[in-house]
């Protein structure tokens, strides 16, 4: 049964050699079909893995011996449990119905092209799942930065724009900053534990020395803060938003981003002894959180919007990992992925409606013309926003609550940040949703509703979005919060609530209460007269989103460019390049007068050979002296 | 054992077959049947299933280590036979001739992978080198050949006299050929040195030396492979030299106390020569054949760093270090024989008219420059570990030394890379066979699996 | 006698070679001072032989010590023969293309 493990991966691995090779010959439909059918294959593989890991347990599969030096061994294994088939249905599920949404929003794309984006994608759930199923470091660095190299090539998909071109650039650069900690972390295990598999890793940490703790975890969270799109790594998520809609809804909302959460999660046992890391964790994680937010609100793109929420919502998972709630973060970055993916897939929608329009400004009272895609739309905002029963707010509220039990000011600014939350989205759907329509005559004759393979995976993922939460239900509220129990063979359990439950009841009911608020307070604002000025002072560093993009370029990129001038001029011309070509010359200066050696004639060739001989000899008899020499220098 | 006796046999057979048939493909195909059967044997007697069971009194020493290394070298020759066998019967008029003395190359080989007695190395090596005199002037009317053949006979004779002289001062001085009773004698100190024993050890140590191509030994080698037919030179590049290299290793295994520091030093020396002179010297070449031929003097510098560390690692590492090479080798020379020109000019813009070709050639490359995900790099890789293994500074030392020659001869292997993309023309081939793309696409194959997965090989070593 | 005047004597032939293969330029004659060479190891083979198998025999009457050097000795005349026959060819075949046996002569392959 476990063998059945290779099939995951390797579905779209096989999905993504057809694609890419058959993509000049292949129909377009055949390649939407071949795309989608392999995730849906690894989907259903997936789900007899995660029945199979209930029923009887985690276990490792290897594959065979993936480097193997000396007593330092690496084997391409997979870790099949609790944690990584959770992700596997995650990560397989909703990748099988973006797979679906994208036969229909791509089909204006060429053939070639169309098949191109298959290609990637497939490639891209084949690196995902490596990353999750890998049982070491290794493994799961192949896929992180496999994801990475996807997610590259997605961003900059239409590549004729320069500006996508920039974007990908730079999610590429800002997330190999990251990869370089991870890369350090996991050199750092090495050369401390000799081995890179989770269990042995896990099972030697005892003997690591407090500061070996603390900065192989820092480095770790430094490669998690760039995949997750964490102060100071975010800007190059927003700007990812350059890709596919469904790219953003995979890549950038649902899945890849999610690795950091997903990697420090695994690594649980590393992280809880280290409490320097774990507070920074989680303030990085609420920093994060309450930045992004006041961007979004300020925020006209509805992918900009959506990308800043992301963020935001990252930010949460890392609180919840940082207060020790890791069952929360995972259980956060599931009903995330949910309702995440289903808001792009439904902006995409709206997009594809309005012909590549995305400024919020020039739409509304999209309402009439878009039934399907506004209600699933609104069901998602509720589940962002924290209403219950919907999803979103059993997951926030277990992280809200284990941020109480650790520190209550965590959760009134937690609290602040989910109230901006409740805001912003529903100052989207209120903008786009309601009200009149604003854009050109030519659009509004052509708005229409999307096609079925658009609007199915809208309503899947609505009613996930809506019951998703039903598997973690707290046991103030009755619930037995299944996931839980499901995960804790792999997540340290949280330190014990040390709040009353009537206290508890307290803080639900006024996260609720703030929420619904901002709900309401926004539907009433931004209804009827949305605004459409340019935003002044506050508003406007808000809208230009805390300037942060244009500090990195003064603070970091201009000084750096500065620099490089000066040593491209000065130093490498007169200095290295005259010695690199001095080299050079020396090296065929010399080519050219060894070959004279070999002058070709049999009688000098053997000449030298016996002179050789003869210095051998003298050599060894003569050789206390050259020995002596010799021991000097060596 | 049954590797020596069915070579034997199966060169005569060949020769015979030439009488039965001219015609080329049949000979062609005859021979890799008979290869084939060869490998089958020796994997047999791998399995322990010996067809005759002699008793070699203390002549040879029959291992698991000598049976892989004659599988490495068959596999090896039956894979050079299926890419180029197209080329040996049209270099001359006796195509069964040149598989017969293919066939008794072998058998020096075999023998030279598990003898056990100086007189079986002597006879190993000349049994080898003899039918290559031959296969070198195989082109009677080419002067390059007769040249080529002349320097390599006259030079080659020498080192066996040189050898001979060798083995019979040891045997002065032991009174016995085994192999043991001379290296083994730890009355050689540094300090109380039996003068016979010391010259010869030498001499002898100086002819393998000769045969392997290091410096200052090396002369006959860039001539020689030069002038030879291609395809010849391709198998003595190979499959010769790597025979050179497990005897050498099996004479010195594990000596190194006895031996004192100072033999080490010698080797130091050697090592340094061997990869400056082979690397240095191929940066100027005009010639694909020559720089190719200097690059096989640089890959045996390499190759004696496993001599140099005598241990577990370089004994596995120089088995991955030959079928590495031996493979890329065999394979650059097969597109090298294709070529109408055989100058670096000639591989202009190969990438347009034979993109195969090309892109296995840059895999072979890649493999002869030790690039990560290709054999040669986890072979470059073994063998720099074990050097560092046996500890010490001069270690980190030869490490870096063999490290910057490394990176110098990327520069020239990556020039032909260069003329194959970057570089505008029309590269000529001669007619490629789809059977001939296909042999590549294995030998490539090969490679990158042996690059990805060493364990496969080494792992079958174990089985 | 003593075994050191067969080592001289051994030695100076098989440095008569040497010197032989170095200076002269004919190809036959180069190739017999080779051939002087491996005479020369004959002659210390049997030598030393003949020298262990005296030491032996002082102990064991009976020991055959010392037969395996002159039995390579037989080997070296074998493969010395075959060697002859190819070196020969090859001479000859050079021959017949350019009318010379200088080993100067043919000077294409270098640098």
């Amino acid at each position: 049964m476990n063998k059945l493990v290779y099939l995951v991966p390797l579905f779209p691995l096989i999905g993504f050699l057809i694609n890419g090779l058959g993509r000049k010959s292949l129909s377009k439909s055949l390649i939407g079909i071949i795309g989608s059918t392999t995730i849906l294959a690894s989907f259903v593989v997936s789900v007899f893995l995660f029945m199979d890991v209930k029923a009887h347990g985690a276990s490792v599969v290897t594959a065979f011996n993936f480097i193997n030096i000396d007593t330092f061994k690496v084997a391409f294994a997979f870790q099949v449990d609790q944690l990584s088939s959770l992700f596997l249905l995650i990560i397989t599920g909703i990748g099988f119905l973006i797979h679906v949404y994208s036969t229909a929003y791509m089909h204006e794309e060429k053939a070639e092209h169309f098949g191109r984006y298959f290609a990637y994608l497939n490639l891209f759930v084949f690196s995902m799942l490596l990353l999750v199923l890998g049982a070491n470091y290794v493994i799961m660095f192949i896929g992180w930065e496999g994801v990475g190299l996807c997610s590259y090539l997605l961003i900059g998909f239409w590549f004729k724009n320069n500006n996508y071109n920039y974007a990908a650039k730079k999610a590429f650069v800002m997330n190999r900053i990251g990869d370089l900690g991870f890369l350090l972390a996991v050199f750092w295990l090495i050369a401390k534990l000799g081995t890179v598999n989770y269990a042995d890793v896990f099972a030697a940490a005892n003997t690591l020395s407090k500061f070996d703790v603390t900065a192989i975890t820092l480095l770790l969270f430094v490669g998690a803060m760039g995949k997750s799109a964490q102060i100071p790594l975010y800007t190059w998520l927003p700007d990812a938003m350059a890709g596919p809609t469904p790219v953003s809804a995979l890549i950038h909302a649902a899945t890849m981003v999610t690795a950091g959460i997903y990697m420090i999660a695994r690594s649980n046992v590393l992280f809880s002894m280290s409490e320097v890391t774990m507070n920074l964790v989680a303030i990085i994680g609420l920093a994060t959180a309450l930045l992004s937010a006041t961007i979004a609100i300020k925020q006209n793109d509805i992918k900009k919007v959506l990308a800043y929420s992301t963020v935001s919502q990252l930010g949460y998972m890392f609180l919840g990992l940082g207060v020790g709630a890791y069952t929360g973060a995972v259980f956060h970055v599931m009903t995330h992925a949910f309702f995440k993916a289903l808001l792009f897939l439904g902006a995409g929608s709206v997009i594809h409606a309005m012909h590549h329009e995305q400024d919020i400004r020039n739409m509304g009272g999209l309402k009439k013309k878009l039934p399907i895609t506004h209600a699933t739309f609104l069901l998602a905002c509720i589940a962002i926003a924290g209403i219950p029963p919907f999803s979103g707010f059993f997951s926030k509220d277990e992280i809200l609550a284990a941020a109480y039990a650790h520190n209550p000011i965590y959760w009134g600014l937690g609290v602040a940040g989910a109230a901006m939350t409740a805001f912003y989205m529903f100052r989207l759907y209120a903008t786009t949703f309601l009200g009149n329509f604003r854009g050109t005559h030519d659009q509004e004759h052509h708005l229409h509703e999307s096609p079925k393979a658009m609007t199915i995976p809208l309503i899947i993922l609505s009613i996930l979005s809506v019951v998703g939460g039903l598997i973690g239900i707290p046991e103030i509220l009755g619930g037995h919060h299944e996931l839980h129990h499901y995960l804790s063979p792999i997540l340290i359990s949280e330190k014990a609530h040390h709040i009353e439950h009537s206290t508890e009841y307290m803080l639900m009911a006024i996260s609720v209460a703030i929420a619904a608020l901002a709900v309401i307070f926004a539907i009433v604002r931004f209804s009827k007269k949305p605004e459409l000025k340019d935003a002044t002072g506050i508003a406007k560093a808000m809208e230009n989103k805390w300037y942060v993009d244009e500090l990195y370029d003064a603070a970091i990129v201009r000084p750096l460019e500065a620099v490089a001038v000066f040593f491209k001029n000065i130093i490498e011309k007169s200095g290295i390049d005259a010695f690199v070509n001095g080299v050079g010359k020396f090296v065929n200066y010399s080519s050219r007068q060894l070959r004279l050696v070999q002058s070709g004639q049999v009688g000098n060739y053997i000449l030298i050979m016996v002179l050789s001989i003869v210095i051998f000899i003298l050599l060894w008899f003569y050789d206390a002296g050259i020995i002596r020499l010799v021991d000097k220098f060596f | 054992m049954n590797a020596i006796i069915f070579s034997a046999l199966l060169g005569v057979v060949m020769m015979f077959s030439g009488i039965l048939t001219t015609n080329k493909q049949a000979i062609k195909n005859i021979a890799l049947v008979c290869l084939t059967l060869l490998l089958v044997a020796n994997l047999a007697n791998h399995y322990e299933w010996y067809s005759i069971k002699i008793d070699t009194k203390q002549m040879f020493s029959f291992g698991k280590y000598g049976y892989f290394f004659n599988t490495i070298a068959i596999t090896a020759t039956l894979l050079y036979v299926f890419v180029s066998g197209d080329d040996i019967v049209k270099v001359g008029s006796y195509g069964a001739e040149y598989f017969a003395l293919i066939f008794f190359v072998l058998c020096g080989v075999t023998i030279l992978s598990s003898y056990n007695n100086l007189l079986m190395l002597f006879l190993g090596i000349e049994i080898m080198t003899i039918p290559l005199y031959i296969l070198t002037g195989s082109d009677k009317k080419n002067l390059h050949s007769n040249e080529a053949a002349l320097k390599y006979f006259l030079m080659g004779a020498f080192s066996t006299g040189i050898m001979l002289m060798g083995i019979a001062l040891l045997y002065g001085s032991s009174g016995s050929f085994g192999i043991e009773s001379i290296v083994n004698n730890t009355s050689i100190t540094l300090m109380k040195v039996p003068i016979l024993e010391v010259i010869g050890l030498m001499f002898v140590f100086v002819s393998m030396l000769f045969k392997v191509s290091a410096a200052p030994f090396h002369f006959w080698t860039p001539d020689v492979y030069d002038g030879a037919p291609s395809v010849f030179t391709s198998f003595m590049a190979t499959i010769v030299k790597s025979a050179g290299f497990i005897a050498l290793i099996t004479l010195f295994a594990n000596k190194s106390e006895e031996l004192g520091k100072l033999w080490n030093i010698l080797l130091v020396i050697v090592i340094i020569a061997t990869l400056l002179v082979g690397n240095i010297t191929a940066v100027f070449q005009q010639s694909v054949k020559r720089m190719l031929a200097y690059s096989s003097i640089a890959q045996a510098g390499f190759m004696l760093f496993a001599l140099y560390s005598r241990n577990e690692i370089a004994r596995d590492g120089i088995l991955l270090y030959t079928t590495a090479y031996s493979l890329a080798t065999i394979g650059t020379f097969a597109i090298l024989i294709k070529m109408e020109d055989h100058s670096l000019d000639g591989y202009n813009g190969l990438a347009k008219s034979q993109p195969l070709l090309a892109a296995t050639q840059t895999i072979f490359l890649f493999s002869l420059a030790g690039i990560p995900l290709t054999a040669g790099f986890f072979a470059k890789y073994f063998m720099l570990a074990s050097v560092i293994r046996t500890g010490g500074n001069a270690a980190i030392y030869l490490v870096i030394i063999g490290v910057l020659f490394a990176a110098v001869s990327l520069y020239y292997y990556f020039k032909v890379i260069q003329a194959m993309y970057f570089k505008e023309g029309n590269a000529a081939t001669t007619k490629i066979t789809p059977s001939f793309k296909f042999a590549l696409l294995l030998l490539a194959f090969l490679i990158i699996l042996f690059g990805v997965m060493p364990d496969a090989l080494l792992g079958l070593f174990y089985f | 006698m003593p075994i050191q005047y067969y080592i001289y004597l051994s030695l100076a032939l098989f440095s008569i070679g040497i010197v032989g293969v170095l200076v002269r330029r004919n190809a036959i004659i180069v190739f017999m001072c080779i051939e002087l060479m491996l005479n020369a190891v004959n002659l210390l083979l049997v030598a030393f032989s003949k020298m262990h198998y005296n030491m032996a025999h002082l102990t064991n009457a009976e020991t055959t010590v010392g037969t395996e050097g002159q039995l390579f000795v037989f080997f070296i005349m074998v493969v010395a023969a075959a060697e002859v026959s190819v070196g020969l060819a090859i001479i000859v075949m050079m021959f017949r293309n350019i009318h010379s046996v200088d080993v100067n002569f043919l000077n294409r392959l270098k640098n």
